[in-house]
């Protein structure tokens, strides 16, 4: 056994300095460790805001149709968002927002179709139809972006009426939701139904000549209101229920 | 053998915690990320779906659309990744908190709109609505948020790892 009562002293003064040199190696370990963490953590938030800010530009750009051409034939007072049957000084204006994929529209159109022909017929409205895609997320073709298009382009080529035929062939043949729409060549040969043929007609469907004046349309239906469609419009006030009797009463109420 | 009997289930509740926490961790991870990605493909949809609440007024829609996916997102993957969970756990709390506010609103002012949580949203069928089960869902998700603010460190985490069980008192 070495004797160490000598060194006792200065060993237990050696075991203290190196004790708080332990303490203060621990403190500093601690404090980087914290400001390293606080340096990330910034920079993680940071990356996010950015993200954020990213995101918001990237798809404000995909969403902007600032330079979208729209169809000829298009009615006062829709923005070139609408077709209006009947004359302009009709007391009552109907907007008929719909979607040609939408069962619910293709209802709209069975029930009531007849009465606003007629309402058209005597004078008593003038209907403005205003396409709208919102559902293409249950289709596997972008049906509803495509058949609004080809509606956009009959119009163009062929007039209103053309227009109103081709609706009516278009919910004659709805496809169901979650499926393939109807094939190019289909709407091509409808629209040649309707009265609109040629070359020019058959590119604007294949090449969605109006795929960005559709989603102008039904971005700026959104911003009106739109939730939902059919949306049914008298005099700017909305049905609570796309149904003849509402639309009757509403347009009664309208004229006074 | 000398660990006391009565000490027994209490560890292997302490033991069991952070694996609980690792799969809420996880699983409330995957929500976020999936939530937030199916919001990006069709941007317009996602703004007609903030729309359709009515409660935003038109200048913040684009934010609310456009970037409350990527929050969705990075909250995800923060949590997945087990980094800085604590945080991103209050923002899921607080994100939770807000949806279920809307979600609730909405039933309450008799609009008949889906959620659009993951992605679609907009209008339905006043019959095809699932307010109740769309708050329990987020209900539920907010408990995990809160679990994982209170208990941040769990298991296969990046970071913010348990420390694991050394016997003793301290366990």
């Amino acid at each position: 056994m070495p004797d160490r009562t000598p060194t006792r002293g200065r060993q237990a003064a050696r075991e203290r300095i190196a004790a708080k040199r332990a303490a203060e190696q621990e403190a500093e370990r601690l404090r980087r460790r914290r400001r390293t963490q606080l340096v990330t953590g910034v920079a993680v938030a940071a990356a996010v805001v950015v993200a954020v800010l990213v995101a918001v530009l990237v798809q404000s750009a995909r969403t902007d149709t600032g330079d979208a051409v729209a169809p000829a034939n298009t009615a006062a007072g829709t923005a070139e968002t609408g077709f209006a049957r009947g004359s302009a000084d009709a007391p009552v204006v109907v907007d008929v927002y719909e979607d040609y994929l939408c069962p619910a529209c293709r209802a709209f159109e069975e029930a009531a179709g007849d009465t606003l022909d007629q309402l058209v017929a005597d004078g008593e409205v003038v209907v403005r139809h205003r396409p709208v895609a919102i559902l293409d997320r249950l289709s596997d073709d972008e049906y509803s972006t495509r058949a609004a298009g080809a509606a956009a382009v009959v119009a163009d080529a062929a007039g209103v009426d053309a227009f109103a035929t081709f609706s009516g062939l278009l919910f004659a043949q709805q496809p169901a939701e979650g499926g393939p729409g109807l094939t190019d060549d289909e709407l091509i040969a409808l629209a040649a139904q309707a009265g609109a043929t040629g070359d020019d007609v058959e590119a604007g469907i294949r090449d969605r000549r109006f795929g960005d004046w559709v989603a102008e349309a039904t971005d700026r239906a959104s911003r009106d209101g739109l939730t939902g469609t059919p949306w049914i419009l008298v005099d700017g006030d909305p049905l609570a229920s796309p149904t003849v009797q509402a639309l009757t009463a509403a347009v009664e109420a309208a004229r006074g | 053998m000398t660990v006391p009997v009565a000490a027994s289930p209490r560890r292997g509740v302490a033991a069991a915690l952070p694996w609980a926490g690792t799969v809420l961790r996880v699983g409330l991870g995957v929500v976020w990320v999936v939530a937030g990605a199916l919001k990006l493909p069709d941007p317009a949809a996602a703004e007609r779906a903030v729309r359709a609440y009515q409660l935003a007024p038109e200048a913040l829609v684009p934010l609310l659309a456009f970037g409350l996916p990527v929050l969705e997102i990075a909250v995800g993957l923060l949590l997945l990744a087990g980094v800085f969970v604590r945080p991103a756990a209050v923002v899921s709390a607080l994100l939770l908190a807000g949806f279920t506010a809307a979600v609730a609103s909405a039933w309450a002012r008799g609009l008949s709109i889906d959620c659009g949580c993951f992605g679609g949203g907009g209008e339905v069928d006043a019959d095809s609505t699932a307010y109740l089960s769309e708050i329990v869902r987020d209900v539920a998700l907010l408990a995990a948020s809160v679990f994982l603010v209170v208990r941040p460190r769990t298991r296969l985490a990046l970071l913010d790892r348990a420390v694991p069980l050394r016997g003793g008192p301290d366990a």
